[in-house]
């Protein structure tokens, strides 16, 4: 199959049952990407797949075929954080670190979508994707600023 | 003025985990490494007749497959030297849990590992598990250890005054029992980790855990390895609380690797881990309060039952913490507790954030609402009448000597809660609740496996730059930032010239365990000696260049100058250049030890509110504001700091409304985390606002108190207590759902 991960193209041989996270972390090496359950329950494995958020648990790699997909690898540049990395650095939005790549995935898909939203609409963004460190409040502190430019 | 207390410096690790390029144990990747798979237990309670394991054997790709006939060693580990667990059970005996390991695979990849561990047949003869303490307690009872009569784990008492004579002294007596539920601890990160023997025989664990040394024993006492050739280092961990306290899979992992003589990676499926590790202690609490007409509560009395699951060996400790923290911050005179710890064939319990104190917060919370209700006060008013006061000890097993805030704890409160909201509509009513607490905090009283103290070192290097290492882990809270911090302030340089390495058993000073919101208070003040003695040298070694008196010398900028003339100055790195010339070391460790008494404890007083909106009509619960509150002693890093008050009590609010681990049989009724729901973004409070005042602690680094725990503590209890409040009715269910705030008001009505 081919894919283009991260503005790189790929030509890869997966099993039809291979899945997207698999595919990323032991095919590409990309552990960015986390597993926290394999069963699309908590958001650890969100990617962006042609910009819309997925669980890349729950595609299969085939459905990437000729598709463009976006982890965190890929979303500072060589010397400059995104700017929702920085504001996340910035308000304490990380603790474990374990949900972070998977909650930056779907801020960046949200303010993609909706440059200015709400804290409703940001809380709605981020239903899928659980935390247990942080309580969600510096999270949300965090893509409201990059929203209202004050990150 | 101080340049780096007080401020919120970047955590270090924050980089590495918004880039995604922090490495956790199941992301690394070693030449010829392996895959493990635990076959776990098919039934909570069945005799083992025999395993048959050729049928994995014979599947291509598969390394290895063990049985308990294999290992080395005694095959038995388990916390506090109370080894009765089997690494894997052995024919001939009984399985105790679903969580109870049977066989081990390594193979070539996990799709075969994972299938050769379901290719081993297990010939299991099934018995009627003991499903509840109540169950355990009976006569008849089968025993889950033979040692242990009755199923009895563990009972510890507190006794204080005169019970009875209390009791006839009140004027109004209430009693309630109340039931708070398995808690499980839902880390992102399931347990994991990989291992390797090195190339001079050492059997190296990298692994995401609380308690490097326990892990390191649990190893050496269950396999026979000699602890030098044990090597633990822990890995970024993805959340804790707890649940990575007592050895997870690394016994497991480490047979694995010691017999496989391939390196082996070993990630739990989270399936697996829903029932594998121990998870917070559900227990049953009676408790009686008497009091005269005006409030002043007379005596207090009741009893404890611990379901410890199977092994847990830390129900001891968290049983003696729940009766401890049953009087809570209030001046109760005579007191009598019991605490049953008791095993049963359910899931494993252990350490949970808060470790038996947010229980005894719901239980004491709750029953003072009540109280308030039959004396018809106020319910704040009447936890104020019972305050300990300044200079009263607390009437507790857990002894202390933090300066007693709760009077500033509530008037700060007040200003932060503000009015109470009107209800949105003919059919809603609004509750609010306030409750106080004071979990405590270890200030080194906890023993150090093999050493008294906890020690950190701090070298200063020849170009200036510091390092400090310590036994702590980083779960996540911010450790590594904080002890930078402190480094950093006592030695006046700049907080990107220290690097931090915690957690590697080989290289960092004993620590003990990442538990009991210790880390803050004890190394800090393990890496404030050590930096103490470096000051010594500094000083010493400049005045002598300087031809200056010792006491005419500060730190500045890393460098020593004169106070004076800030122009004589020499530099640390220039000291450092010419120290090995000497023989002298700017490679210090310092070793903290409680000064007097061993068994005295922190406390962080705190105090909570809520105000929640009920519907009558459906029993919906609206969160319109939770307030928390903590008495810090000193705030090292505010975001930090807020982060850990956040989080935990989101956590509180998540035991008090949604969170529920249930066990028919002794099997897992929620083995998902679709079924066993924690709180989302959506369940937040409307407002959700965190407050603190600094009351310097005496004995801790810059005044600082261990704060990891506390928030969780009585929030669950205060969110109940604003829904009883709402409806007029009591309330005594934990979690609190919808349907039970609809039967809470029905039952009202019936009244």
């Amino acid at each position: 199959m081919r894919v283009t991960v991260n503005g790189t193209p790929h030509e890869l041989n997966v099993a039809p049952h291979r899945s997207l996270l698999d595919m990323l972390r032991e095919d590409l090496g990309l552990t960015g990407t986390k597993k926290g359950c394999d069963a699309g329950d908590c958001g650890a494995c969100t990617v962006l797949l042609d910009g819309v958020p997925v669980n890349a648990c729950l595609v299969l790699a085939v459905q990437a075929e000729g598709r463009a997909v976006l982890t965190i690898e890929g979303v500072a540049t060589e010397d400059r954080l995104h700017p929702l990395q920085e504001a996340f650095v910035r308000y304490g939005a990380v603790q474990c670190g374990f949900c972070t790549p998977g909650m930056v995935m779907s801020a960046i898909a949200l303010l993609n979508e909706t440059p200015q939203p709400s804290r409703t609409e940001i809380q709605d963004a981020l239903a899928g994707n659980l935390c247990r460190c942080t309580g969600y409040v510096q999270i949300i502190d965090a893509i409201e600023a990059v929203a209202k430019g004050t990150g | 003025m101080m340049r780096h207390i007080g401020r919120s410096v970047e955590r270090a690790d924050a980089w590495g985990k918004v880039t995604g390029q922090t490495k956790y144990a199941g992301d690394l990747q070693l030449p010829r490494q392996h895959h493990g798979r635990i076959l776990f237990s098919a039934h909570p309670r069945a005799r083992l007749v025999a395993i048959d394991t050729a049928p994995a054997l014979a599947i291509p790709g598969v390394r290895k497959v063990i049985t308990a006939g294999d290992l080395p060693g005694s095959n038995r580990y388990g916390y506090n030297s109370v080894l009765h667990r089997p690494v894997l059970v052995p024919p001939g005996e009984e399985t105790r849990f679903v969580g109870d390991a049977i066989a081990l695979v390594v193979a070539e990849s996990e799709a075969i590992a994972r299938r050769a561990a379901k290719a081993i047949f297990v010939n299991y003869d099934p018995l009627p598990a003991v499903s509840s303490p109540r169950q355990a307690m009976l006569p008849d009872a089968p025993r889950i250890h033979a040692a242990a009569e009755g199923n009895c784990c563990c009972r510890r008492e507190f006794a204080h005054g005169d019970v009875a004579a209390g009791f006839r002294g009140a004027e109004v007596i209430v009693e309630q029992t109340y039931f708070t539920p398995r808690q499980e601890h839902a880390f992102l990160e399931t347990e994991a980790g990989v291992a390797f023997v090195d190339d001079t025989g050492v059997l190296q664990i990298l692994s995401c855990l609380q308690d490097p040394y326990g892990v390191a024993e649990d190893i050496h006492q269950a396999l026979g390895i000699p602890k030098s050739r044990i090597r633990v280092k822990v890995t970024p961990v993805g959340g804790g609380f707890g649940g990575k306290l007592d050895t997870t899979l690394q016994v497991h992992l480490a047979a694995m690797a010691w017999l496989s003589g391939v390196p082996v990676r070993l990630v739990l499926d989270r399936e697996d881990s829903l029932f594998f590790h121990a998870k917070r202690h559900p227990m049953e609490i009676r408790l009686r309060l008497g009091a005269r007409r005006d409030g002043t509560i007379q005596a207090m009395e009741g009893e404890v039952i611990a379901d410890a699951g199977p092994y847990s060996g830390r129900t001891f400790e968290v049983v003696g913490l729940t009766i401890s923290a049953l009087t809570g911050p209030y001046r109760i005179n005579n007191v009598g507790v019991v605490g049953l710890g008791i095993y049963t064939n359910n899931l494993d319990s252990g350490a949970f954030r808060g470790f038996g104190a947010p229980q005894a917060a719901i239980a004491r919370e709750l029953l003072i609402e009540k109280l308030a209700r039959a004396l018809d006060v106020e319910p704040v008013e009447l936890r104020r009448r019972n305050f300990l006061q300044p200079g009263d000890r607390p009437v507790s097993a857990m002894l202390g000597d933090s300066p007693n805030s709760l009077a500033e704890l509530d008037a700060r409160l007040q200003e932060l809660l503000g009015p109470k909201p009107p209800a949105s509509g003919p059919s809603k009513r609004v509750g609010r609740a306030i409750s106080f607490d004071m979990p405590v905090f270890d200030v080194g009283a906890i023993p150090v496996l093999g050493k008294s103290g906890v020690g950190a070192t701090v070298e200063i290097h020849s170009d200036g730059s510091v390092s400090t290492h310590a036994g702590g882990v980083e779960l996540g809270q911010g450790v590594a930032t904080v002890l930078a911090q402190i480094t950093a302030e006592d030695l006046a340089i700049d907080v990107n010239q220290v690097r931090v390495e915690l957690s590697d058993t080989w290289t960092c000073p004993r620590a003990g365990r990442t538990s009991a919101s210790r880390l803050t208070y004890v190394l800090g003040n393990a890496v404030l000696l050590a930096t103490g003695a470096l000051r010594a040298t500094l000083i010493a070694r400049a005045a002598e260049r300087l031809q200056a008196r010792p006491d005419q010398l500060v730190l500045r900028d890393g460098a020593v100058q004169l106070a004076e003339e800030p122009d004589r100055a020499i530099a640390f790195a220039e000291i450092a250049r010419t120290c090995s010339d000497r023989g002298d070391n700017l490679r210090e460790e310092g070793w903290y030890r409680y000064p007097e008494d061993r068994y005295i404890y922190g406390h962080t007083f705190m105090a909570a509110a809520a105000d929640v909106e009920v519907d009558l009509g459906t029993g919906d619960i609206r969160l319109l504001k939770l307030v928390n509150l903590l008495d810090m002693g000193k705030v090292i890093n505010p975001t930090l700091a807020a982060g850990q008050q956040y989080g935990a009590t989101v956590q509180g609010l998540g035991l008090g409304l949604m969170e529920s681990m249930t066990t028919k049989d002794g099997r897992l009724q929620t083995p998902t985390l679709a079924e066993y729901l924690i709180p989302t973004a959506l369940d937040l409070p409307e407002a959700l606002i965190l407050g603190s005042i600094e009351t310097p602690y005496p004995t801790g680094p810059y005044g600082a108190k261990g704060i990891g725990e506390a928030a969780l503590n009585c929030t669950t209890p205060t969110l109940l207590n604003a829904v009883a409040d709402a409806v007029g009715a009591e309330i005594c269910q934990v979690p609190l759902l919808q349907e039970h705030v609809l039967a809470a008001i029905m039952r009202h009505e019936d009244d």
